[in-house]
């Protein structure tokens, strides 16, 4: 998946406009990201990806950045 | 473990009750008035569910379930030769209330009568259990599975308040050539944290510390006392270990998951199912969903789910079935059986 594509999928799983998330975003100022954001940005990782991504990381998650890293390296530049 | 075939097993009967005191969303203005009551019942999957009152127990759900079946089965009492009681709510810290349900459903002294303390799995657990015991001799095993997982939850938390539900179950196993259940079976517990009660046993006994409610992570409010449960590490288990579970329980039955008939998945809430319904590719038509007036029963949701979505399909002719718990524990079971026709009495409403 591209980080463009990637980006599109954070939107989704925020419930944002497509084109929103630009990958600089700190989640915490993110309304959205909530307990529900999490479980369905795990179940995007696992569909979109076919990665099951460490619970543990993903909670630590404090940007969208941080959300690419715990892609494994699925997420292209 | 690795699987198991159980052969000469037959399930001839499965009754579930409730409490009559029902709840939902709009009766809980003071925590769910501010939010969006539509979007969490779009996520669960639960309008309402039934709650226990005071001083009603699992037991007496299993009881008022058990009546109903021996009833309908017209079974002899003094044939039933093992009582197995699955929860995580019993009546006392001791004895076992398995103990207490063969003296209130007026078995033989003959019976065995024990206890399993699982929550989620424990309606697959309890059918190899109870599938094993016929292995060792037995002819007719009674196994009630039931849970008032209301009472083991913080009243003002918020994620689990509208997700639970009370409910008990009996279901009734007979020996008789020419069947067989499949199982296979797992555990991690490495994950033992992620739903929990954590003070109340004897690794950390109650104390006024653990009993303080205070708000914890997502604001949710509750207490050490109360059922904790770490929605993405239970996610993502569930994600690393249904699917696997049941492509193993296929292939062990011989079946595509086109000659299933039902899979019965573990009621543990809409979003969920219908996530591991994709991932598997289960069309909505072989996935019975009963949450909507009942919410996550635990041990209970699977024969709740069968004698409320199958009393007109499995009552009458044979249907293959797949039955899959997982949860607490971490714990997991799947079981592939023929089922039916089978007793299949109407839901009793427990007053």
């Amino acid at each position: 998946m591209t980080i463009e594509e990637f980006y599109k999928e954070v939107d989704s799983v925020l419930e944002l406009e497509p084109g929103t998330i630009k990958g600089n975003e700190s989640l915490l100022d993110l309304s959205g990201w909530d307990s529900l954001a999490l479980l369905s940005f795990i179940a995007m990782a696992d569909s979109k990806l076919g990665l099951i991504i460490k619970a543990a990381a993903l909670v630590n998650c404090k940007t969208v950045g941080d959300l690419v890293k715990v892609c494994e390296g699925r997420v292209k530049d | 473990m690795a699987g198991s075939s159980i052969p000469g097993v037959v399930i001839r009967g499965i009754a579930s009750a409730v409490p009559e005191r029902t709840q939902g969303l709009k009766d809980l203005p003071e925590l769910f008035g501010g939010s969006d009551a539509g979007k969490i019942i779009e996520v669960t999957g639960v309008r309402s569910w039934h709650v226990c009152r005071p001083g009603q127990t699992a037991s007496d759900l299993c009881l008022a379930a058990a009546e109903t079946l021996l009833k309908n089965l017209s079974w002899d009492r003094d044939s039933v030769e093992a009582l197995v009681f699955v929860s995580q709510t019993f009546d006392y810290v001791a004895p076992a209330t398995s103990c207490c349900l063969q003296a209130r459903l007026r078995l033989p002294k003959s019976c065995a009568a024990f206890d399993v303390a699982l929550g989620c799995s424990g309606y697959v657990y309890g059918l190899w259990i109870a599938s094993s015991l016929m292995l060792a001799g037995c002819r007719r095993v009674l196994f009630l599975a039931g849970e008032t997982a209301t009472r083991i939850i913080s009243p003002v938390d918020k994620a689990a308040v509208p997700l639970f539900g009370d409910a008990g179950t009996a279901t009734a196993l007979e020996r008789e050539d020419g069947h067989v259940i499949h199982f296979d079976l797992g555990t991690d517990g490495t994950g033992f944290e992620h739903l929990i009660i954590p003070a109340g046993g004897q690794r950390r006994p109650r104390s006024s510390q653990s009993a303080v409610r205070t708000p914890r992570e997502g604001g949710n409010v509750r207490s050490d006392e109360d059922l904790y449960m770490n929605g993405p590490e239970v996610f993502t288990f569930t994600l690393r270990e249904v699917p696997p579970l049941l492509n193993r329980i296929l292939a062990r039955a011989g079946w595509t998951k086109e000659q299933v008939d039902f899979f019965v998945l573990h009621q543990a809430n809409k979003w969920m199912l219908d996530k591991l319904a994709k991932r598997l590719g289960i069309p909505a038509a072989s996935l019975p969903i009963a949450l909507e007036e009942f919410g996550n029963t635990v041990s209970a949701s699977i024969p709740l789910a069968i004698t409320h979505s199958l009393r007109g399909s499995a009552a009458q002719e044979s249907r293959r079935l797949v039955l899959a718990g997982f949860g607490v524990g971490l714990s997991w079971g799947a079981a592939a059986l023929e089922l039916g026709p089978i007793v299949l009495p109407e839901l009793e409403i427990v007053p």
